[in-house]
């Protein structure tokens, strides 16, 4: 049903222009249609049930009594407080606490209903469509396809929507309706001081976009632009360093007369192999202030004071750039000892004859084909980066924090782990949506230049 | 056939519905029934508790032919530490008071800071009776996730604990959680090879400098480095109205005593030894620490036959004047949900209140070692002599007991702590530089009501 | 003569070419199997005699198996935690890589109305952070009584509903299947879903295995939303989870070796499957590379 439902706001788009025609085409398929055709306007499936076609006229039918009874038994309640979010607020009566309206419940099952209609006006307009098309055929003279014909398309011609219906639906719940959900709170004032069940939240339009971009000494303005230009340094960093040093590394054992290969891998890939929260919560121990690293610097003599890895800004992004090396190169490592064995060992045949050195080599044969082949890689990893969690919070939780910084974001805080931390800690939830939002134009404004930019793209046959 | 079965379901299902509604309707004339008789027989139950056991459940069995109080499930969320101990007595407490029979608890470990950040999220899903540092109590009655303690409660509890843990567990005029402990406070944990003479923060720097080992000290949190700015004499304190919200502060951190306190939170930071932290099994090479109660074990453990303890230490501030470290005294509480079922409220306060009463706190004193808020126990031979409660205590008297401060205080006091650690305010700073930099922490707070 | 000695010359340039690469691929082990000596040496340090916290030397002074009795014994739900996460793997694991295989022979292999606007949908819905979505999930997951109790179906629910958005490696290895051989086969009246089942499948173990292999190793990493659907329910947390609570929190006073000692047992099984199906990782990641 959700996959009939994204296919139709594909068509919606076009439907949008030509929604005129379709009112004239519903128009004119109730005047010339016949009584069970009027019937379907009302009763959907009834025109295809009467001419025999039980398993789509079922179909919908039980589509259109499915949705109607859930939104009146459950939907309902929900659908006709969104566009107030309640207001019924908590009340005690004697000891007991009465719960009123949950604005939460309220915009997310008002949402879900909200969607629910639209499907069912959907379905109502593909059931008419339907009725007109049986109709046709039976002028036609011709005969309508069987039920069993119907049944086994789905495992032939109609293939697509038995292997899809799933994971659009479980799509559809799971992601599409959270960030529908998400986007909407950002135009709320859901925050700690009004915490459903207890309290109500309610529309407030676009006061949090103006927090955000408010440049005031309290203001998220300036804190947001620190981060996000962090995050983006960061990320370039992360997707450049490892991407060069994982390919020297790939080129290191690829070697003539480097024996042992499969072991030099095999200890490289152990980073990718143990679970991140150990082997990344073990290293941040290891670059306290109070940790081995600075204690054995210190025992063997040679530093005086420890090295603050964590402590000092501009250190810990150093090292977190760093340790993200250690977890990268093994990737890029394997990727790379893949591709390099795809280039014509005669290109290098022919560049040693003509005398070119092993530096010009690499400078014009083998990076050029590696970025070629892996470009869109690559700006998959630079997005990934940008919401790379797991290195920032294992390591420094976005510490250390500064006054200079609002909303308790602190120097290696990405956009996400901030975001992370106005959800968890401080519950900010009409923040968070916000600073959510800004992460997703970022990433897709950075794709879709970037995209645009690639050779791979630009010239598809290039290298094959 | 197929029909006598149907006609039996049928019959079964109607039965049922009819039950159903009955015993509905049964059930809510007895609770209004029983409203009447609760206040009395809640009474009744609290001065049983004060009184000996036996006594009590002749009360309690009394109780239960009047009252019936349902069945449900109370599920509790106490620190790790405690889990096993408060299962025992939540048992001892079930086995006196079989009016509550009807009644399952599950007792889960859930940190006192996660309790909190639990309940604010969801508080559906959240424990009806949990455990939390006292901070929190604001921050949860703006969400509505505390009760407020039941009206035949509030002497009880007023009377038997210290007044400064009564205080943490008011908002407005009202009480809204049970105190369990007065020991949230901060001291010096250190050892007795390394360090001779705990007396004055210079000292211990010092000789841990001479030893080449840390002194531990979290000033880049918002309780610990209270310690210098109360210390010379600063004020940080919040107002807040009967629902919980901030209504005003008072805060005098950008002065000349603020620059004081700042500036010696430089020097800490700016020795070698120093170490920003406050766990002791997170710290290594330890000569001193400041740290809380609830690590006594570990440091006993950590430091073995060297284990010693003070209160904190004294300073020379950059204007010559000697100071002593302050900090907050605070207290952690029990707290109770608010519920849509009467019965289970009251079983749920009953169940607190025996849980913060004066023979569990002796008995988790005995258990885990936490500082009892009851003024009987803390009065007991055996609390008096103990090596890190004396400590606290002592340090308890320079210390000011803990308000209610918005979350933007915690996170503004961090990143002021971590500019003191990263260097950005640093030794070469003027004092222009430290005032303006407390102006605008003021500033900030002010702001964060 | 003198081709002899330009031979022998090249010869000793790339003896001491390769005895700096053996170097340097020494160094590099080094540094990469460091933390983990590390994580095993401080597993095995004894408890009763050095303590459970954070120490400043490398070494253990005496070595014990107390840290591994103390989390195979009953004393903590080290084994519950590690079972549910066993659990979930597994399930994630196989259902995922059916939903996998499933998106990627459609959008492979099939051509029907709105195949490029889902494509491009699904393109901009993974630009979103996920952490956004985080709570409404756990409502979600709420009103289905999938959390506390029951977050372990919750979080299977919630790592396999997503995953058809992860497709672009399995249809990549998809489309290098040549398309004719569909074509005949379909030229001898086979259905689509039979061309799915005994031709394309077979064909594809190792992207299979690849997308089985990644699906499993996430649950092991997932901390944030794991924690957030257990809500504080000990018995539903998975490893990553429950150790990194025993780190972060500081009710857990000298857990830092326990923590090791764990980690050692989680990071076993991973490894030694990453090991033995690393060859078709190495396939997965490489296609998909060059695939995008």
């Amino acid at each position: 049903m959700a996959a009939e439902n994204n296919k139709n706001k594909s068509g919606a788009a076009a439907a949008f222009s030509g929604i005129g025609k379709n009112i004239a085409e519903i128009g004119t398929t109730f005047k010339e249609g016949d009584w069970k055709t009027r019937v379907s306007y009302l009763i959907m499936g009834f025109g295809p049930i009467c001419r025999g076609a039980f398993l789509r006229g079922f179909m919908y039918l039980f589509c259109q009594a499915g949705i109607i009874s859930w939104i009146a038994m459950y939907g309902w309640k929900y659908l006709s407080k969104l566009n107030t979010l309640g207001t019924v607020e908590t009340a005690k009566v004697g000891r007991k606490t009465v719960y009123g309206d949950d604005s939460f419940l309220i915009l997310l099952f008002g949402l879900l209903s909200l969607i629910l209609v639209i499907a069912l006006i959907a379905l109502w307009r593909m059931n008419i469509a339907e009725n007109r098309k049986e109709e046709e055929i039976l002028k036609a003279g011709k005969k309508l396809p069987g039920n069993k014909r119907d049944f086994l398309s789905l495992f032939d011609s109609n293939f697509d929507k038995t292997l899809l219906a799933l994971p659009v639906l479980g799509i559809f719940v799971f992601t599409v309706l959270p960030i529908i959900f998400m986007i909407c709170v950002a135009f709320t004032n859901y925050d700690a001081t009004h915490q459903s069940p207890s309290k109500l939240f309610t529309w407030v339009g676009l006061d949090n976009f103006k927090e955000l971009l408010s440049f005031g000494p309290n203001g998220f303005g300036s804190t947001f632009v620190s981060v996000l230009l962090w995050t983006l340094v960061w990320a370039f960093f992360a997707t450049f360093l490892d991407y060069f040093l994982g390919m020297a590394v790939a080129i290191l054992i690829n070697k003539k007369g480097i024996k042992f290969k499969k072991m030099w891998r095999t200890i490289l890939v152990m980073t990718i192999a143990v679970p991140q929260f150990v082997s990344l919560l073990y290293l941040m121990k290891m670059f306290a202030k109070d940790g081995l690293i600075n204690t054995y610097l210190m025992k063997w003599g040679w530093i005086q004071e420890a090295i603050p890895f964590w402590t000092n800004p501009m250190l810990a992004r150093i090292t977190i750039i760093v340790i993200n090396i250690w977890i990268g190169i093994p990737y890029l490592m394997l990727i790379a000892t893949g591709l390099l064995m795809n280039i014509p060992e005669d290109l290098y045949e022919s560049a040693k004859i003509d005398g070119a050195t092993p530096w010009q080599m690499f400078r014009h044969i083998t990076l050029p084909y590696m970025l070629f082949v892996t470009g869109p890689y690559l700006l998959t990893q630079y997005t990934g980066n940008l919401n790379n969690f797991n290195v920032i919070f294992l390591l420094t939780q976005g510490g250390p924090k500064s006054m200079a910084l609002a909303g308790g974001a602190g120097r290696t805080d990405l956009l996400v782990t901030w975001l992370y931390k106005i959800t968890l800690n401080d519950t900010n939830y009409k923040m968070a949506a916000v600073i959510g939002i800004m992460v997703f134009i970022v990433t897709a404004v950075i794709s879709l230049v970037v995209y645009n930019m690639l050779p791979s793209v630009k010239d598809e046959e290039g290298f094959q | 056939m197929k029909k006598k079965i149907l006609a039996v379901l049928l019959a079964t299902a109607m039965v049922g519905t009819m039950a159903g509604c009955g015993s509905e309707e049964v059930a809510s004339t007895a609770t209004d029934a029983a409203q009447t008789v609760a206040d009395t027989a809640d009474t009744a139950a609290d001065t049983a508790a004060q009184a000996a056991d036996a006594v009590a459940d002749a009360v309690a069995d009394a109780v239960d032919t009047t009252v019936d109080y349902g069945t449900g499930e109370i599920k509790v969320w106490v620190a790790e530490a405690v889990v096993d101990f408060t299962k025992e007595k939540i048992d001892t407490f079930m086995a006196a008071h079989p009016e509550f029979s009807g009644y399952t608890y599950v007792v889960e470990a859930v940190g006192e800071g996660d309790a909190a950040g639990n309940m604010i999220t969801d508080v559906t899903a959240g424990a009806d009776i949990f455990g939390f540092p006292q901070d929190q109590l604001a921050r949860l009655v703006v969400a509505g996730a505390l009760e407020t303690v039941a009206p035949e409660n509030v002497d009880a509890v007023r009377t038997q604990n210290d007044a400064g843990a009564v205080g943490a567990a008011t908002v407005g005029d009202e009480l809204y959680a049970y105190p369990v402990t007065s020991d949230n406070g901060y001291f010096l944990y250190y050892d007795k090879s390394v360090i001779s003479d705990p007396s004055t923060l210079e000292g211990i720097m010092e000789q841990a400098e001479a030893a080449g080992k840390n002194v531990y000290f979290e000033i880049n949190s918002g309780w610990y480095n209270t310690a210098f700015f109360f210390g010379t004499g600063c004020k940080l304190d919040y107002s807040i109205d009967s629902t919980g919200a901030f209504s005003g502060s008072d805060i005098t951190y950008a002065s000349d005593a603020g620059v004081v306190a700042l500036r010696e939170m430089i020097d800490l930071a700016a020795s070698p030894s120093f170490q920003n932290g406050s766990s002791v099994s997170n710290a290594t090479n330890v000569a001193a620490i400041v740290d809380g109660t609830w690590d006594s074990t570990a440091a006993k453990d950590l430091f073995g036959d060297n284990y010693a303890c003070a209160k904190l230490p004294t300073f020379t501030g950059s204007d010559g004047k000697t100071y002593q470290l302050s900090g907050f005294g605070g207290f952690k509480l029990l707290g109770v949900k608010p519920q849509d079922d009467e019965n289970k409220l009251a079983v749920c306060d009953a169940l607190a209140l025996y849980l913060s009463s004066e023979e569990v706190q002796q008995a988790r004193y005995e258990a885990v070692g936490w500082g009892p808020s009851n003024l009987n126990v803390q009065a007991s031979a055996a609390v008096k002599s103990d090596e890190a409660l004396s400590a606290l205590a002592e340090q308890l008297a320079f210390t000011i007991p803990q308000g209610q401060y918005p979350g933007d205080y915690w996170s503004l006091a961090t990143g002021l702590g971590d500019d003191v650690i990263t260097g950005v305010l640093n030794k070469d700073s003027s004092d222009d530089d430290l005032m303006a930099a407390l102006q605008a922490f003021t500033d900030a707070c002010a702001a964060a009501k | 003569m003198a081709k002899n000695t330009s031979t022998s010359s090249m010869k000793q340039k790339r003896a001491v070419g390769n005895a700096i690469a053996y170097l340097v691929l020494i160094a590099i082990s080094i540094v990469w199997l460091f933390p983990f000596v590390g994580l095993v040496l401080q597993s095995f340090r004894s408890y009763a005699t050095e303590y459970g916290g954070m120490v400043e030397y490398f070494i253990p002074k005496q070595f014990s198996l107390d840290n591994y009795k103390f989390i195979l014994s009953g004393e903590s739900n080290y084994l519950l935690w590690y079972r549910n996460t066993v659990i979930i793997a597994i399930f994630v694991s196989l259902f995922q890589t059916i939903i996998v295989l499933c998106v990627s022979y459609a959008l492979s292999r099939m051509r029907f109305k709105g195949r490029t606007f889902l494509m491009r949908f699904w393109l901009i819905l993974g630009m979103f952070p996920g952490f956004l979505a985080m709570i409404c999930l756990y409502f979600l997951l709420k009103a289905l009584g999938l959390t506390q109790a029951g977050a372990v179906p919750g979080l299977i629910l919630v790592g396999i509903a997503s995953s058809g958005m992860g497709y672009y490696v399995c249809k990549g290895y998809f489309d290098t299947i040549p398309k004719s051989l569909d074509e005949a086969a379909r030229i001898d009246g086979a259905s689509r879903a039979r061309i799915f089942f005994t031709m394309t499948l077979p064909m594809s173990k190792p992207i299979i295995i690849y997308t089985a292999l990644v699906a499993f190793m996430a649950p092991w990493c997932d901390y944030v939303f794991a924690s957030y659907v257990a809500f504080g329910h000990d018995t539903s947390y998975n490893v990553a989870v429950g150790l990194t609570r025993w780190v972060w929190t500081n009710d857990y006073q000298g857990f830092f070796t326990r923590f090791c000692a764990g980690g050692v047992l989680v990071a076993i099984p991973v490894v030694i499957l990453f090991m033995c199906l690393q060859r078709y990782y190495v396939e997965g990641v490489t296609g998909g590379a060059v695939k995008g």
